[in-house]
């Protein structure tokens, strides 16, 4: 092999290590995001769960049928319903943290939270604010999608509730045919910035990787300029 | 290759471009090209690095 066919090749071997080592810090910083986000959400989500069962508990713990006392329903479904919307992104969380699926289960369960406080609370206006925060903290992923998992989930509760049971949602049993439309055009206003926010960041994330890169190949520039001597004296030096 | 403005300051970053051949890039086209692609010019030290009139090394480009 001629001297001139080894540099070309050993000149694409740097190039192709340079852009794959870029790659991997992206990945590896966007990886490291969504970890810590899955483990941030896993502490809410029991977080929530004991503010749930709190909240059923001082709101409305008893009940009576006839002269009996009995725990209300509220405080059952806090535990239980609560437990069970927690159950499933905890464990993703705990036991496949950074896996897509992780996080989309987070953001299911994180908007079924809000819709449980809703109802706990008696459809309380203050409560649906929960929503917007939990959009808020999805866009912690920097993941587009998840954000619009969670609006979905939201809309599709919203819909639902308001046709079957909306006193559960807007704490009175009539309200107008498309009060959902105003609640999801404000989700759709929040979430359409988030999004925006989201893959900005992504994007700032895969610059930063690409300056690295950059710094390398010129690093890598100054070492083939540099004279043979140069290049002996700095191997010598580093062994 | 002059990285120094009149003033004496140090000029760093930039706004064009010229590849070989003589195709000229802003910075915006510049970084919109595929890194491998924009890594090969480093590496080779082909890509001239120009801010405003000033021509600049592409180690004072890439720290601005």
């Amino acid at each position: 092999m001629s001297v001139a066919v080894k540099a070309i090749e050993n000149t694409r071997a740097a190039l192709e290590a340079i852009v794959q080592r870029a790659e991997e810090r992206y990945e590896k910083r966007r990886q490291e995001i969504f970890r810590h986000t899955d483990r941030l959400f896993s502490r809410l989500m029991i977080g929530q769960w004991a503010f749930a069962v709190l909240l059923a508990w001082v709101v409305s713990p008893y009940a009576w049928q006839g002269m009996q006392k009995t725990i209300h329903l509220h405080v059952w479904v806090a535990v239980l319903l609560g437990g069970a919307i927690t159950s499933v992104p905890f464990y993703l969380a705990r036991t496949r943290p950074g896996e897509v699926a992780t996080r989309h289960a987070i953001a299911v369960g994180q908007m079924l939270w809000s819709a449980l406080l809703i109802h706990l609370t008696g459809g309380r206006i203050e409560t649906h604010f929960h929503v917007f925060g939990s959009l808020a903290f999805l866009a912690f992923y920097r993941d587009w999608p998840v954000i619009v998992t969670g609006a979905a989930v939201v809309a599709t509760d919203h819909f639902l509730r308001g046709i079957l049971w909306p006193e559960s949602v807007y704490g009175i049993a009539n309200p107008e045919w498309w009060r959902f439309l105003e609640h999801a055009g404000w989700v759709v206003f929040c979430v359409s910035f988030l999004i925006m926010s989201c893959r900005k960041s992504d994007k700032d994330m895969r610059v930063m990787a690409e300056r690295g890169a950059e710094l390398e190949a010129l690093s890598e520039n100054a070492w083939r300029n540099s004279s043979v001597l140069d290049r002996a004296a700095a191997d010598a030096a580093g062994r | 290759m002059d990285a120094m403005n009149t003033g004496g300051t140090r000029t760093v970053g930039y706004d064009r471009v010229v590849l070989p051949g003589g195709r000229q890039l802003s910075r915006r086209e510049f970084e919109a090209l595929p890194l491998r692609e924009r890594v090969g010019y480093l590496m080779e030290g082909t890509a001239q690095f120009f801010n405003g009139a000033t021509q600049v090394t592409a180690a004072d480009a890439m720290k601005g």
